[in-house]
């Protein structure tokens, strides 16, 4: 018997019972798309959960300190015992399969102030390794260049430009806002009104780089109690400045990046000079001595991909270290998820069961009707294979019928669901959309994949309750079949 | 060549039907199984026909001894050699005369162009012109019966089976479905074994067994 013969058999006893038919894949219609709109639901919801997880951080870069607290034994780890973020560590993190790069930080233990032309303010300085961090970080530029490993460069936050106050104007301005204010008491000294010094986001931006710059980091030492101020001042020039980093706290806005031995160097200057008195505190005296063997403050490593980024985070905590990454609470949503998923695909299963025994109940009713026709089929020269292919084909067919019908009907909810998603802004009282970008609108949508797979697993779950009664068909004594009225 | 070696014996446990049966057909002989009800010679086209099973003995056709095939064998067996023709006609009411005749053809795998003009051709044969696409109840009795004739013989098998052909209809159809019958039986060498009780049918065969309690009690050939 040939393909196409036996489709149109198929496709006729199917159209002579088309209510029938169509009522029994109403049953695999509903269980599909419940399991088509739930997972295409999930899906969307996760999605929205990383992208917003994303949008907080690059998942490549993980920042790494020494593990704290010892989880098995529920202690925290001694002194002695935990890890130090020193040029071993950076060896041992750069051997890790999966770490493209190992960018260690040093910040400057004093406030320093920039000045550039006659605006200055205050800044936090941070020493990196530029060779490492280059080719990473070139791709943060917005402005001018990264640095380029000569000494006396460094490169500043998108932040820094706005704190910088021209405090000589503004103190002119201010006293000549009192004096006109003291004059003209009535109205009409409005033209005198600058801007609040505080607007700093109304003013344009000015363009730093490419400026030579002054950095002055003071440090304080006490003689006899008498607390002393000495300035040391650096020629830097800036060369380049990073892009605005999204949704990042306060402290990355102003910070300015220079090459790690400057900062060295300005800390060694910071502590000997504290060192050099009596009054020396035993914390200040455990810098000192991490100083000597080169401490950083904090490392950060950057993953190859993103696959990589949970054996990374796993062999890290083996060695003893502490990794905080956007990819750990990725983990937290995905076992959510998951449990959101087994809950709702049980509910479809139960719904897919019940559709399934409708199939074979439609299947055995309708053999019980065309027992003769199975006769004289069998008769005329049917074989065995031949009945069971039919009845096969005929129960997958319903589940076809209702697996197409069903994921119709789940495109159609997916639409809706993001229709009112999008214009009633649910997305935004749900926290999920932190950025406003299109494609996080979606609250759900169906991957190809998932619509391929309800419609081959609805056309299996057919063929599947198609296999009872097309034995039984097939077993039917032709003879007996023939004789029924 | 082809012969139909019949041996057989059985001894239902239950109920008896046939008893030592032994008959041997030759290719192209229209032979008339006649007898009372319950005489048991709906049973022997049945065993001939591998629908049922002997309990004892042994059946050949064409040289294969068919009581050994198990279903599926069967199956292909009959679409290959055997036609069959029932007194209730058994014609799939939702397929037009054309369709019913195609069937047996789908089921051997034939492609449609060439299914069609097969089936046409032999409707046409068998005097079914212009009506190849009417469903049988829109036919009477006699081309209903024409036409599973038509379906019986479009696998050009070599033997045909026929279960009180005529039983249904009246004498004149009865003539001209009979003569029909003989037709095909001389032009294509077609064996022929009808099971019936009536007179007409069994003058006009080459042979005539009578049964009787499930023994065949006599065997009267007519002279060519």
């Amino acid at each position: 018997m040939k393909w196409t013969d036996s489709f149109r058999i198929v496709w006729r006893n199917l159209w002579r019972m088309k209510l029938r038919t169509a009522l029994t894949s109403v049953g695999v219609m509903i269980g599909t798309a419940a399991i088509v709109a739930m997972i295409a639901l999930s899906l969307g919801l996760k999605d929205n959960a990383v992208k917003s997880l994303e949008n907080f951080g690059n998942l490549t870069e993980l920042p790494v300190e020494p593990m704290y607290w010892n989880e098995e034994r529920n202690e925290p780890i001694p002194d002695d015992e935990r890890k130090k973020l020193n040029m071993a560590a950076v060896q041992e993190l750069k051997a890790v399969p999966g770490i493209a790069a190992v960018m260690p930080m040093k910040r400057l233990y004093e406030q320093a102030k920039l000045k550039v032309g006659r605006r200055e303010g205050y800044v936090e300085l941070i020493g990196v390794d530029v060779r490492e961090s280059a080719d990473y970080r070139k791709n943060d530029i917005e402005k001018g260049t990264y640095l380029s490993g000569s000494p006396q460069e460094i490169v500043i936050a998108y932040g820094v430009a706005r704190e910088l106050r021209d405090l000589e104007k503004e103190k002119r301005e201010e006293r000549r806002r009192n004096a006109s204010g003291g004059r003209q008491s009535g109205g009409g000294g409005v033209e005198y009104w600058g801007p609040p010094p505080d607007m700093g986001e109304n003013q344009p931006t000015l363009n730093l780089v490419d400026k030579a710059a002054t950095l002055i980091v003071t440090r304080e030492y006490r003689v006899d109690d008498e607390p002393k101020y000495e300035k040391k001042e650096v020629r830097v020039r800036i060369v380049g400045q990073l892009i605005q980093a999204e949704g990042n706290r306060y402290q990355d806005m102003r910070s300015v990046y220079a090459p790690f031995e400057m900062i060295k160097e300005l800390n060694d200057w910071v502590m000997r000079s504290r060192g050099d008195e009596g009054s020396v505190s035993p914390r200040s005296r455990e810098q000192a001595n991490q100083q000597n063997e080169l401490v950083f403050d904090q490392i950060t490593v950057k993953v190859e991909s993103r696959e990589q980024v949970e054996s990374v985070v796993k062999a890290l905590k083996e060695k003893g270290y502490e990794v905080w990454s956007p990819a750990r609470e990725l983990e937290t949503i995905n076992n959510f998820f998951f449990v959101i998923q087994l809950v709702l695909g049980g509910i479809a299963a139960i719904s897919l069961l019940v559709a399934t025994i409708g199939i074979v109940n439609t299947m055995i009713m309708s053999i019980l009707e065309r027992t003769k026709e199975i006769g004289i089929m069998k008769v005329i020269g049917a074989t065995v294979f031949n009945i069971r292919w039919l009845f096969l084909m005929e129960s997958g067919f319903i589940g076809l019928i209702g697996g197409l019908a069903g994921l119709g009907i789940a495109w159609g909810a997916v639409e809706l669901v993001n229709f009112l998603g999008s214009s009633s802004d649910v997305m935004q009282t749900m926290g999920m959309g932190f950025g406003s970008s299109e494609e996080s609108s979606r609250l759900a949508y169906i991957p190809s994949w998932l619509a391929l797979f309800a419609i081959g697993f609805s056309f299996i779950i057919g063929l599947l309750a198609g296999i009872f009664p097309a034995i039984r068909a097939s077993r039917l004594s032709a003879l007996q079949a023939i004789r029924s009225e | 060549m082809k012969e139909v070696n019949h041996s057989y014996g059985t001894g239902k446990i239950k109920v008896p039907v046939l008893f030592d049966i032994n008959l041997h057909i030759n290719q192209g002989e229209f032979v008339a199984l006649c007898g009372s009800s319950g005489s048991g010679k709906s049973t022997l086209l049945n065993l001939l026909a591998g629908l049922t099973k002997p309990e004892q003995g042994k059946i050949f056709v064409s040289g294969e001894e068919i009581s050994r095939f198990n279903e599926n064998e069967l199956c292909l067996f009959r679409r290959r050699c055997m036609g069959f023709i029932f007194q209730s006609y058994n014609l799939l009411p939702n397929l037009t005369a054309l369709e019913n005749v195609e069937l047996p053809l789908i089921f051997s795998g034939v492609s449609g162009k060439k299914r069609r003009q097969k089936a046409t051709e032999i409707l046409n044969r068998v005097g079914l012109e212009g009506r190849i696409d009417h469903r049988p109840n829109e036919l009477s009795g006699g081309q209903q019966q024409r036409v599973s004739i038509a379906r019986a013989l479009v696998n050009q098998p070599s033997i045909i089976l026929a279960d009180e052909p005529t039983g249904n209809l009246d004498s004149k159809t009865e003539l001209e479905i009979l003569a029909l019958m003989r037709e095909m039986n001389r032009e294509n060498g077609t064996t022929f074994i009808i099971v019936t009780h009536e007179q007409e049918v069994a003058e006009r065969s080459d042979r005539v067994i009578y049964m009787q309690d499930g023994r065949i009690v006599e065997k009267r050939t007519r002279p060519a």
